[in-house]
């Protein structure tokens, strides 16, 4: 333990008199100043506070994982190019507390540098009084479970393309289930639609009653007015002449009864609207302070720092450094870009080798890198949803804990196996 | 029996390319053994595996046939490098850190206390004459100073078998009489010292015994005195005397 902490105060040391850590912090907060008269907003006061989530500490986030997977590749590497490392490893010390000492060291300035940004945007007068929400999905079946139902079904239809009925169930089956979460609903005027929300009868509080947060699709993309009511609960909502894509409607309390647990909407408008359910509609149930949700959210942006840093570390001690950075900033590139990449070219029946090589060699880095990418917390906060305690854990269960152990373990192994004649 | 401090059975290195095809055999089929309290020397020319021999004794690389034991363990073993010292031959230090911390840092490795390893650190500093510039970054120190302040980094844990590699590299005359003075010190004290030095004159004065290495084999073993009364003179009969480098003619 002592060894450990040692090489910990050594990369610390190293990072504050290289004046490495002191610039990140600098540069955090300056970015925070800066930001905030660079950028233009929509001159709103929602645009101005979404601004500084989104974009003020956001950007002090892709600074940091930028700047601290740069210094983890090189906390290994450039030890053993200088060949200091070898004095450490001819000690009684571990090669896994040379790698977790150095991580931890990374983590601890990622996290200051992170920490006042945050601090600073919780007291800001702009966010004083600001509440978040649970946000809760309508119960519906899931995606991959109406994939299967519809499997036999689209296979047998004569419009269904050839190339379909030629690929693998497996293919097709991911083709279904990216259809059924893209699934859009139509109401037509008058119409009224539900949907079930179980959390609504145990979480409803007459206090502080919910709200329903609505994202329309208008027919070929046009935003014309939309207007309704929502129902739930014996609470009611009125959507008046938005021309929003989406809107959050605060329900009170209303002369209609409906069936427990569900939400409805009537379309009074000229027009049918669209909608994706399992997406677009949403029930908000107030969950606490602003600066309480910023905690969580900071928990779990360190926590996916900390998994930056131990595959820097992990690169840097199997190659050299240079070859350690190029490859660290080319798998932060393709992370970044592998979602979206995934979520736009769903379609597995590409016909073209190289395309169909692209989409998978893609969909392999969404995979692996899923537990940094699918949980964004900025944008929670930015929404005012909570980052929801559980999914924090989670996070710093998963992406501090249990991979950077897993990836310094295997850098441990590199330490001892690589050898420098 | 005496125990061996260092042992080294039929040990070979062979350094393998990219493609695992073998580049340059190091160390081939070596037998050597240290014993508790001597002063060894491993002596050779350039690119004959004093180097690697050296790191294969630490655990830094593994051989590629043989068996290599420190204090009867593996050389990886934290036991065994608990009773090491090991001075590089270049200083190798942390340049942000001052030589108090430079020693304080490699005293937690050892697992020292605290206190010890303040006071221990202390003492070290007044042997190697640092003790004024103790607060200073070591960045800055000239290459003699870091030297001082690297034999003492490999002094702090009080270790059993210090390996010297190039010990007296940098060093003034001044100084470098003042290293050797220490390693027979040490050696008086019980100390168990593994030395390599280009500097035969350096070897003769404080090596109880010798081996020296011509491309990775060994070519002649044993006590100083033994070998004749001018080691240069018996190491270059052994090795080649370099005559054939026709420097003279070249410049011509």
């Amino acid at each position: 333990m002592t060894s450990l902490w040692r090489i910990f105060w050594l990369e610390l040391t190293s990072l504050l008199r290289s004046w490495t850590a002191p610039m990140l912090v600098a540069a955090s907060i300056g970015w925070m100043f800066a930001s905030e008269r660079i950028l233009v907003t929509d001159a709103t006061e929602e645009g101005g506070r979404e601004m500084v989530v989104r974009y003020g500490l956001g950007g002090v986030f892709a600074l940091l994982v930028v700047a601290l997977l740069a210094a983890a590749t090189g906390s290994i590497a450039s030890e053993r190019e200088a060949k200091r490392l070898q004095l450490t490893q001819v000690r009684p010390v571990s090669a896994f507390s040379i790698a977790w000492g150095k991580f931890l060291a990374l983590v601890a300035v990622g996290a200051a540098a992170l920490a006042l940004p945050c601090a600073m945007t919780a007291l800001s007068p702009r966010f004083s009084g600001r509440m978040c929400n649970h946000v809760s999905h309508p119960a519906m079946e899931s995606p991959r479970a109406e994939a299967e139902k519809m499997y036999d079904f689209y296979m047998a239809d004569p419009d269904t393309p050839p190339e379909a009925k030629k690929a693998k169930k497996a293919v097709v089956l991911r083709l279904l289930e990216q259809r059924a979460k893209d699934n859009y609903m139509t109401v037509q005027t008058n119409e009224t639609v539900s949907w079930s929300f179980p959390s609504l009868a145990t979480r409803l509080d007459t206090d502080k009653p919910p709200s329903v947060r609505l994202r329309f699709s208008n027919d070929f993309d046009m935003r014309d007015d939309v207007r309704g009511q929502v129902l739930a609960d014996g609470l009611l909502g009125v959507v008046s002449n938005i021309t929003k894509t989406a809107v959050v409607v605060p329900l009170v309390a209303g002369w209609t009864k409906c069936e427990p647990g569900v939400v409805s909407f009537r379309n009074d408008g000229k027009s049918p609207v669209m909608l994706r359910p399992r997406q677009d509609v949403e029930l908000l149930v107030e969950a606490g302070p602003f600066g309480w949700n910023i905690l969580r959210a900071y928990v779990v942006m360190v926590s996916v720092l900390a998994f930056v840093v131990a595959f820097g570390v992990f690169l840097g001690a199997g190659l050299s450094r240079p070859v350690a950075l190029f490859t660290a900033m080319v798998m932060l590139a393709v992370s970044e870009m592998s979602p979206s990449v995934v979520d736009q070219y769903p379609d597995q029946l590409e016909t073209d080798r190289i395309d169909r090589i692209g989409l998978a060699i893609t969909r392999f880095v969404e995979r692996g890198t899923k537990s940094v990418s699918s949980l964004s917390p900025l944008s929670l906060v930015a929404d005012d949803d909570c980052v929801e305690v559980g999914d924090a854990a989670s996070t710093f269960a998963l992406d501090f804990v249990a991979l950077p152990a897993l990836l310094c373990a295997l850098s441990a192994l590199l330490i001892r196996r690589k050898q420098e004649p | 029996m005496d125990e061996g401090v260092i042992r080294l059975e039929k040990v070979s290195k062979t350094f393998r390319d990219f493609w695992l095809r073998p580049t340059v055999a190091a160390v081939d089929s070596l037998d050597l053994e240290v014993r508790r309290g001597e002063v060894f020397g491993l002596l050779g020319p350039n690119g004959s595996g004093k180097s690697t021999t050296i790191k294969m004794i630490l655990g830094l690389l593994s051989p590629s046939a043989g068996k290599v034991s420190l204090f009867g363990l593996a050389p990886s073993a934290k036991a065994a490098r608990a009773r090491l010292g090991y001075l590089p031959e270049l200083s190798y230090l942390h340049p942000f850190l001052t030589a108090r911390e430079t020693l304080m840092y490699y005293a937690g490795l050892c697992g020292l206390p605290r206190k010890a390893a303040k006071e221990r650190s202390d003492q070290l500093l007044e042997m190697v004459k640092l003790s004024d510039v103790a607060g200073r970054a070591v960045g800055g120190f000239s290459k003699g100073m870091a030297r001082r302040i690297a034999l003492a980094s490999a002094l702090i844990g009080k270790p059993e078998l210090l390996v010297l590699d190039e010990p007296t590299s940098g060093l003034d005359p001044v100084s470098t009489k003042e290293v050797k003075t220490l390693v027979k010190a040490l050696a008086k004290k019980g100390m168990t010292v593994l030395t390599t030095s280009h500097l035969l004159a350096d070897s003769q004065d404080i090596c109880d015994r010798v081996m020296i290495l011509n491309r990775g084999k060994c070519v002649a073993e044993g006590k100083v005195s033994e070998l004749g009364e001018s080691l240069e003179d018996f190491f270059l009969a052994k090795v080649g005397s370099g005559d054939d480098f026709a420097l003279a003619d070249f410049l011509a």
